[in-house]
């Protein structure tokens, strides 16, 4: 099957590979995998003052799945957490012309997004919490 | 296709290889296009036809996978199989899963021959763990007439099967490499 240009450009040179510390209260971590391809896809943004102002991943798995988690913290970076839980699976689509059967490389990229600002807000949750104790 | 009844061998994950293969090669000499010869063409047509779904069907049944893949199917799972249809694998799973593939790229990075052969090592443990685990799912759901229902809880035994081929491949094309 044919890569799209942008797909290659990704995967050859893929952007904010890494790792931020998972026990940092203002990093948000979100873990998702593709049992049928056996895929796994961390990706990770760290958040001040509401804004996104980094965001790492590390995927394993075939060109789209790591091209749209790329391009996903190419795209974070900047966004408010609001902002970035409007980005969808669709776009992600768009931009990288995938085929019908990587869509789901695509979903697998929107999950890591939202598992991400949801451990993010439990992070917040808690320490408010704390606080009030 | 029911691979299962073109070898007319038992619906089983827990299958025994050696009579599969036994079967195959039996049918294959059988179907064989030389004992067509002079034949009448229908007749080597549907030998022909039949000699490529024994193929297929010893294909399916000698990869674990594709064998636990077949009995959900032709158990009315087909929906919920593959793709992305497939329940999300736990968090602490997917942790061990982003674990186990990191020490293989450093062991690799690192030219590191006998972590790599360790992963290899954990790559077949696992593997036969999960092969294991889904027999125990499926055989005596199998044995006594159960359906869909009860072997709906094989799946994310599937799921963990592939991830371990998955680093098994990994570890192995890493070997390869270091030779």
């Amino acid at each position: 099957m044919a890569y799209s240009d942008k797909v290659i450009d990704h995967y050859e040179n893929p952007r904010n590979v890494g790792t931020l510390d998972k026990n940092d209260e203002n990093v948000g971590t979100g873990l998702v995998g593709a049992p049928a391809c056996g895929d796994v896809m961390r990706l990770q943004i760290k958040v001040e003052e509401g804004k996104i102002v980094d965001a790492k991943f590390k995927t394993f798995g075939c060109g789209s799945a790591i091209a749209s988690s790329s391009l996903a913290t190419e795209w974070l970076k900047g966004k408010s957490v609001e902002e970035a839980e409007e980005i969808k699976n669709t776009a992600i689509v768009e931009e990288l012309n995938l085929p019908p059967v990587k869509i789901h490389c695509s979903v697998l990229a929107e999950d890591a997004i939202k598992s991400a600002i949801a451990d993010y807000r439990a992070k917040q949750a808690s320490r408010k919490k704390a606080a009030a104790e | 296709m029911d691979p299962f009844e073109t070898l007319a061998l038992p619906r089983r994950f827990g299958l025994d290889l050696k009579l599969a293969e036994a079967r195959h090669l039996e049918l294959s000499k059988t179907l064989h296009p030389d004992r067509y010869v002079g034949a009448p063409p229908n007749e080597r047509r549907l030998a022909l036809s039949r000699a490529v779904e024994v193929n297929e069907a010893w294909r399916a049944l000698r990869d674990p996978i594709k064998r636990a893949e077949a009995i959900l199917r032709l158990s009315g799972l087909e929906a919920e199989v593959g793709e992305t249809r497939e329940p999300k694998p736990s968090g602490a799973f997917l942790m061990e899963v982003m674990e186990a593939r990191e020490a293989l790229e450093e062991a690799k990075a690192s030219r590191d021959a006998a972590r790599v052969e360790g992963v290899v090592r954990e790559a077949r443990a696992q593997l036969g763990d999960a092969e294991r685990a889904l027999a125990r799912a499926i055989d005596p759901v199998l044995d006594q007439g159960g359906g869909a229902a009860e072997l709906r809880a094989a799946i994310p035994l599937l799921g963990r099967l592939r991830y371990a081929a998955r680093l098994l491949e990994e570890a192995r094309n890493a070997e390869d490499d270091l030779m």
